[in-house]
């Protein structure tokens, strides 16, 4: 008989209430109080910061208060999300010992692997996107993140089944000039959502159960229904009490002219290209930047790669990561040259920050 | 000095192998505390780190730092109990200085430990670190640093 699993639905729930059954469930399973479990969830509408992230730095905090979005921190690392009721959240919590490998982007893409194999039964052509994205078309549809506590691990995602473009560039502080008919369409060439692909959403517990099943077969193990044990429940209530506030929200706060925007264009042999880009001053890196303009390139999933491969990049590595991407890709650029992005990431760095309070 | 599988285990540190952290015994009674090559080769490149602040009180293997790596967080654990005298401004600026320097320049925390005697017995030092690391990369499936 294959060792089971315990699966776990909450429901929809606030933000905080999510965060904290990530501390009680990891802690409880490290701790030998919960077995190895697979946690579908909801959420209220909510941002939600990268456990390291910095509320100001990320988040346009007089919009989510006005609309009434909760703001909470993960314990997990990655980014920023804006998610509502239309995702689906996926966790796993596990030991690192069941993988026979401690590297953890190993760890992590045999897990964001299964969960790509249960999202292809839906018929959508889902792909893993190193380091850590769920991506159709190089578009995002899961983003994941993780945290190991000892031998115990949880890693998270969440399933955009369908997705609003427009409330993402509201509340999060992305380098795009905001909700412009442009803007919406340039987010829209970098996430989307099972509805946008399939031309309406899938039943929730359809999906539940194709996610069930891959990671069943990834995993040799079979799915058996649960509920939280009085454990958990007593961790829940503790955990609960220290993360449902300011104080958590605010645990890293650092200043947004930390992280200016800055943004330049320059005039290649194939077209404008234009830099939007938000840098971390502290750290010498690029955090993340988008590319737009009227050049050609093809296949055009290669503009939202090669942003995926540049999140976090140390400026002293840029042009070597630049070329490493485009090194055996088949990439078709009708007279832009790779050196080009760099380049214009160069000129929009030298160029002086966008004034605070600029839509980002 | 050790090499296991590539990575560098200077065999004058402490280790708790389980933890992947060293700690340095300095001549003023303190130590400093960082990841192992062999962590930081998990890991993959650090891009941010969240130390505890000076003063406070931490136990044996309880977090002294929480560092992340490609999306994923994870605590740093103290080797024995002590107060954190410091961390490192340098690593906070620039957390991949733990992946280039793991032993030097990437520390991590400065603690006073309360009592090194009484709780060392559980780290690893001298001739031994070789063979416990081993042990462990073989366990993990570590290919090498």
């Amino acid at each position: 008989m294959s060792p089971t699993w315990r699966v776990l639905d909450t429901g929809v729930r606030e933000a905080a209430e999510n965060i904290a059954l990530n501390r009680a469930l990891l802690d409880a399973l490290a701790s030998g109080e919960a077995p190895p479990t697979l946690r579908f969830l909801r959420f209220r509408p909510c941002a939600l910061l990268g456990f390291h992230q910095s509320v100001d730095q990320e988040l346009d905090l007089d919009y989510c208060r006005a609309q009434g979005i909760a703001v909470s921190r993960r314990i997990t690392g990655g980014g920023a999300i804006y998610c509502d009721e239309a995702q689906l959240g996926w966790e796993l919590y596990a030991h690192k010992r069941d993988f026979g490998h401690a590297s953890l982007a190993v760890i992590s893409e045999r897990i964001c692997q299964a969960a790509v194999a249960g999202i292809r039964t839906l018929g959508v052509d889902a792909a893993f996107r190193p380091r850590n994205d769920i991506e159709v078309d190089g578009r995002k549809i899961s983003g994941t993140g993780g945290i190991f506590e000892g031998d115990a691990l949880l890693y998270q995602g969440t399933l955009l089944i369908e997705f609003d473009i427009e409330r993402m560039l509201r509340v999060l502080k992305i380098p795009a000039e905001k909700l412009s008919d442009k803007a919406i369409a340039s987010a829209r060439d970098r996430v989307s959502s099972l509805k946008d692909i399939l031309g309406s959403p899938p039943a929730l517990p359809e999906v539940k159960a194709r996610l069930l099943g891959a990671f069943e077969r990834e995993f040799g193990v079979s799915g058996v229904e649960g509920t939280l044990n009085r454990a958990e429940r007593g961790r829940l209530e503790q955990t609960l009490a220290e993360i449902d506030g300011e104080d958590w929200v605010r645990l890293i706060d650092r200043p947004t002219g930390d992280q200016p925007l800055h943004e330049a264009w320059v005039k290649t042999s194939g077209g404008l290209l234009r830099a939007r880009a938000r840098f971390d001053v502290p750290s010498g890196r690029l955090k993340q930047v988008w590319f737009t303009g009227d050049f050609f390139i093809s296949p055009r999933r290669t503009v939202a790669d090669l942003e995926a491969a540049l999140r976090d990049t140390a400026l002293e590595g840029l042009e070597a990561r630049i070329e490493a991407f485009f090194e055996g890709r088949g990439v078709d650029m009708l007279g832009l040259r790779p050196a080009d992005f760099a380049w214009v990431v160069r000129a929009a760095l030298e160029a002086p920050a966008l004034a605070p309070g600029t839509a980002a | 000095m050790a090499t296991v599988r590539g990575c560098n285990l200077p065999d004058d540190l402490y280790y708790n192998v389980e933890n992947n952290v060293w700690a340095r015994r300095e001549a003023d009674g303190t130590i400093t505390v960082g990841m192992t090559a062999y962590a930081c080769s998990l890991a993959g490149e650090i891009v941010s780190y969240t130390p505890k602040k000076a003063g406070k009180s931490i136990d044996q293997n309880k977090s002294v730092a929480t560092v992340e790596s490609g999306k994923w967080v994870g605590p740093v654990k103290a080797p024995v109990t002590g107060e954190i005298l410091a961390s490192n401004d340098a690593v906070a600026a620039k957390p991949g200085t733990i992946n280039g320097d793991p032993y030097h320049a990437g520390w991590l925390v400065r603690m006073k430990p309360v009592d090194w005697d009484a709780e060392a017995g559980v780290l690893i030092t001298g001739a031994a670190v070789a063979a416990a690391f081993e042990a462990k990369m073989n366990a993990e499936g570590f290919g090498g640093c």
